[in-house]
């Protein structure tokens, strides 16, 4: 990540230096692979990049929009289960079962969007989490098609073969690397398009005040089911390229209630509403979910110095921080929610124009 | 507290001699996430082991990682280990879901992987050879119950119940296949989805059913409900089966009023007549507090070979894995060797047991040359 | 027949249970017009508080409802006037997802201080039975039912006939109208969720004998409570009451009658619909 003083300049809209660092930051990326081989490194990218496309595709809807959709799972799930339904069971080469995959997230949001966007503020939230169980329920049981509780497991991604020679072969993670980085990069696109088109405008507007928009004539579920789709496809995406990538889902890993709530944090702790608020949210929870998990903290302190491996702290550390990654997260959102509603990156982008405001009427006096 | 900088400054002075020379084990577990009850019993088991190859003079460094029970984490922890910590070879995952994952991964790496007790078929069935598993596989689990009951009695009639999971529904499958196969018919067949508390309606059309036995998978905690409901609905099967999981647990043997006289499936139980079974039970007990389960002499076996061989091979993959294939091995979870056969590569053949709760403790009843007790059979009827 | 009459029995007495849990949860959204994503787990501390009286106090599970309650009330009450209190105004998403840091908050600390272990309640009733013809009745659910019957029967008497339960159910109808007419509107907000969470409670350690515990025991409950309040219509507590009993027995006859593996299926459908069709729910709006 870019130091923290300089994401305030990209937040607010693109500046022209936003739009030199985002460049950097997307050149660096794209020649990291080059330089660090270690498939751990490149995994906990492509981990970013999948938190990345999802948080953002997400914030079209939840955050310019402010339908909080707890449902977005099933999206996801519908995005892992086509391409790899088709890839396992009929052979479909996974770059052709992307087409029906991402054209039926576009007619199951359409269709969950009319249903659903009747409802508002708790109402929708409940709803959509009713969608995304259903969704995986269905998964579940219907045997058939999805193989049910036992999930899919996927025997290899055929590479990408043209005239005979092979262009992409799937078997290292540097392919699913630069999906994930040219999905995430389209997404922040996307949403950067989005922020400044009428249909930005129109859902920014339902989300200050449903019924004045409303009343002005924006046809509300319209335009809400038009970014829920768009919402939608990228969510899809996601998850088929976190099933090509990961080589084996179920319903509980592609449809379960975990990923949505995942979803809606990512957005939420770095701040929603704003291009890069979820990028600064994977950030922030990829790294500290994968810290606790693998017990890096505890080593940091003791490569430090500062708690010996043996101490009580030590073994107290070791034995419970990376239990502890769910509780730290539910401070975490306790935290942004209380003291940081518009997220981390709001957090620190208010901060700097309060300093700059104070620096300002300072020099005015 | 204040003897914690002497503490450190022992640590320092004790970390290079220990440092040095020591082979290098991943370890994969579900350490926390819904699956970490039946995930400690393989912590401790490791651990156990890893005291009794020090004894040995075989000093390796585990690693530790934390799969949370996805798949996706597994892989994150498999990267670390076979990239960043350099282990000559990997024990784990607990769930199959994990395993699945996992093992691809460790083929592609060619790091040695022993798994101690993920029992989907297919997970040694993909021509991998890096892949070892210790572990009977989910077929086993149905099959030696019906071996046992089609012995003891002449059952017609089979119910199969099982949650709705990889774990439930591969076993329901496997049973309906071998109870085809031994000409019982399969009169009532259901997968629920776990966690509810209330299974009287299904109970209640088991019971119209009215089968001669009752064939179960479950986990833990739904084990005791559903029996309990049973006596509740008083449902008087021949016999009642489990296939391991919840019904090979100290904390549902002791539910006596439920749990007397069910049968269970298990690859391994403190009173069998393998070498240091017992000792192995008592020691855990005493260590940890609780019965051990299957799983802890799983991965105590797992990590004992995984062990010995690393050491002997000086931490060299390949030289781990040909010893892997190599060798076999007896101890208290019966003899291990890792073979091809059925489809099967590198899978141990296991010979499973058959567990019945006896007034609150469990007797190995099957097969006969390895019992502790006289099965009893058909079900006495509720107290 | 039997096995409708069986399946419809016990759904309706496990469905006294889901009643309470809902109530509980409609109580809180009525006042303060925040879905508790949390409440799943207050009913998981009720079954910890039922677990321990039973194991070092000694006190049946049903008995230990009195000491339940209020612990519960309590815990309820201060988290209301620490943490909730600060959101009363916030987006109703930011709301919902405090809660839901609330509730990984507490499965989480829970697991941390107890581990996953599943804890398992055993008294001599358990499961006992006894028989009615050809069906056979539960008796710690019988029990169970027959206290949440006179819970529910005392909580209608205090939202009907003492002052304080008046300005509840005045809160609850129009916060700012109430606020108006001199009730104490902050109090009666640390009130209902301290109500809220005694009752989800009661609920936990009713349950607790028939069932198991484990720190993430709560999540399907929060999701259950959610599909009974809308059904019953949200802050009605009548309609929670009948929300519950309808809930327990509908998953019981799909059990029964579709398969229990899509039992849940057919409740989230149901949801939906009602969302769709009829979102005031069978019991109106704010009829607490």
């Amino acid at each position: 990540m870019p130091p923290r003083t300089r994401t305030r300049t990209r937040a607010r809209g693109l500046s022209a230096f936003s739009i030199v660092a985002f460049i950097a930051a997307v050149v660096l990326l794209a020649l990291f692979p080059k330089f660090v081989e270690n498939p751990y490194a490149v995994h906990l990218m492509v981990t970013f990049f999948l938190a990345v496309i999802m948080g953002e595709a997400w914030n079209l809807i939840g955050g310019y929009g402010g339908q909080y959709s707890v449902g977005h799972a099933a999206y996801f799930g519908i995005g892992a289960y086509t391409v790899l339904v088709l890839l396992q069971t009929n052979g479909v080469a996974p770059w052709w079962g992307l087409l029906p995959a991402l054209a039926l997230a576009l007619g199951v949001a359409a269709i969950v969007g009319s249903i659903t966007f009747r409802l508002r503020g708790p109402y929708f939230v409940l709803a959509s989490i009713a969608v995304a169980e259903i969704f995986r329920l269905v998964a579940l049981n219907w045997k058939s098609a999805t193989n049910g509780a036992e999930g899919i497991l996927l025997s290899g991604v055929p590479p990408i073969v043209i005239g005979g020679t092979e262009i992409v072969n799937f078997s290292s993670k540097v392919p699913f690397y630069y999906m994930g980085l040219a999905l995430a990069v389209l997404t922040v696109l996307v949403t950067v398009w989005f922020q400044g088109s009428k249909l930005g405008y129109y859902l920014q507007a339902i989300r200050e005040d449903q019924d004045a928009a409303n009343s002005l004539g924006i046809p509300l579920t319209f335009y809400k089911n038009i970014a829920l789709m768009i919402s939608a496809f990228f969510t899809a995406w996601a998850g088929a390229l976190y099933g090509l990538y990961v080589g084996f889902i179920d319903p509980q890993t592609a449809v379960g209630l975990d990923i949505s709530v995942q979803i809606v944090l990512t957005a939420i702790i770095g701040g929603i509403g704003t291009v890069f608020g979820p990028v600064v949210g994977a950030a922030i929870l990829v790294a500290l979910s994968e810290a606790l998990r693998s017990n890096a903290i505890t080593d940091l302190l003791v490569a430090g110095g500062l708690v010996s491996e043996t101490s009580s702290i030590g073994i107290f550390l070791k034995d419970h921080l990376s239990h502890a990654h769910m509780l730290i997260y539910g401070f975490l959102v306790a935290i942004v929610i209380l003291f940081m509603p518009d997220g981390v990156l709001g957090a620190v982008n208010n901060a700097a124009r309060r300093r700059r405001a104070r620096a300002a009427a300072g020099g005015a006096r | 507290m204040t003897r914690l900088p002497l503490v450190v400054l022992a640590a320092l002075l004790l970390a290079p001699s220990t440092a040095f020379a020591q082979v290098k084990i991943g370890v994969i577990n579900s350490m926390t996430g819904p699956q970490a009850p039946i995930g400690e019993n393989l912590t401790n088991g490791i651990k156990l082991a890893e005291e009794d190859l020090k004894a040995k003079g075989i000093s390796v460094q585990l690693v530790w990682e934390d799969d949370t029970g996805k798949p996706q984490v597994g892989l994150s922890a498999m990267d670390k280990l076979a990239t960043r910590d350099r282990v000559a070879g990997v024990v784990g995952a607990y769930t199959s879901a994990v395993t699945n994952a996992v093992a691809k991964k460790a083929e592609e790496y060619k790091v040695p992987l022993v798994n101690p007790v993920a029992s989907k078929e297919e997970i040694t069935r993909q021509g991998y050879k890096y892949v070892f598993r210790v572990s009977a596989t989910t077929g086993d689990y149905a099959s030696i119950l019906l071996d046992m009951a089609t012995t003891l009695g002449k059952p017609k009639t089979i119910a199969i119940l099982s949650e709705n999971t990889d774990f439930g529904v591969s076993g329901a499958k496997s049973a309906k296949a071998y109870a085809e196969k031994k000409g019982i018919k399969v009169v009532f067949e259901e997968a629920y989805s776990p966690g509810s508390p209330d299974y009287r309606s299904t109970l209640v059309k088991v019971k119209g059913s009215n089968p001669d036995i009752m064939f179960m998978v479950s986990y833990v905690a739904d084990a005791i409900t559903l029996m309990r409901q049973s006596r509740e609905l008083q449902l008087t099967p021949m016999a009642f089966l489990g296939a391991g999981a919840g019904f090979s647990t100290a904390q549902f043997a002791s539910e006596k009023n439920i749990s007397n006289s069910v049968f269970s499936s298990t690859q391994w139980t403190p009173d069998v007549s393998w070498k240091g079974s017992k000792a192995f039970g008592d020691r855990y007990q005493k260590r940890f507090g609780k019965e051990p389960t299957y799983h802890a002499a799983n991965a105590y076996t797992a990590m004992m070979i995984m062990g010995e061989v690393a050491s002997k091979a000086a931490g060299d993959r390949e030289k781990v894995a040909a010893g892997l294939r190599a060798g076999n091995w007896d101890g208290l979870f019966g003899p291990v060797k890792f073979e091809d056969f059925d489809g099967y590569q590198n899978q141990n053949k296991h010979q499973m047991l058959v567990e019945q709760v006896q007034d609150g403790k469990y007797a190995t009843v099957w097969p006969p040359a390895l019992q502790s007790g006289k099965p009893i059979w058909p079900f006495p009827g509720w107290k | 027949m039997t096995i409708f009459l069986q399946s419809l029995l016990s759904g309706i007495l496990i469905g006294g249970a889901y009643a309470l849990i809902g109530v509980g949860l409609t109580i809180i959204f009525g006042v303060m017009r925040i879905i508790n994503f949390a409440h799943g787990d207050l009913v998981m501390l009720g079954m910890y508080a039922s677990y321990f009286l039973f194991t070092l106090g000694n006190v049946d599970p049903f008995v230990s409802i009195v000491f339940v309650f209020p612990l519960l009330f309590l815990f309820g009450a201060i988290l209301q006037k620490t943490v909730i209190n600060r959101v009363l105004n916030a987006l109703p998403q930011n709301q919902i997802l405090l809660t839901i840091g609330i509730g990984l908050i507490l499965s989480n600390t829970m697991m941390l201080l107890f581990t996953s272990d599943y804890r398992i309640i055993s008294t001599s009733y358990s499961s006992g039975s006894f028989r009615l013809g050809e069906i056979s009745v539960s008796t710690p659910l019988l029990l169970s039912f027959g206290i949440t019957g006179l819970v529910t029967a005392i909580l209608y008497w205090f939202l009907l006939k003492t002052d304080t339960g008046q300005a509840i159910r005045a809160t609850a109808q129009d916060r700012d109208a109430a606020q108006l007419m001199g009730v104490n509107v902050k109090r009666m907000s640390v009130l209902a969720t301290g109500l809220g969470a005694g009752l989800a409670a009661v609920a936990g350690a009713l349950i607790s004998p028939t069932y198991y515990i484990f720190p993430q025991v709560g999540q399907p409950f929060t999701l259950k409570a959610f599909v009974i309040v809308v059904l019953g219509g949200m802050g009605s507590v009548m309609g929670a009451t009948v929300g519950g009993i309808i809930i327990g027995a509908t998953e019981s006859l799909a059990g029964a009658y579709i398969s229990s593996g899509l039992k849940d299926l057919v409740v989230y459908v149901l949801f939906l619909l009602i969302l769709l069709f009829k979102p005031a729910g069978l019991f109106g709006k704010s009829r607490v």
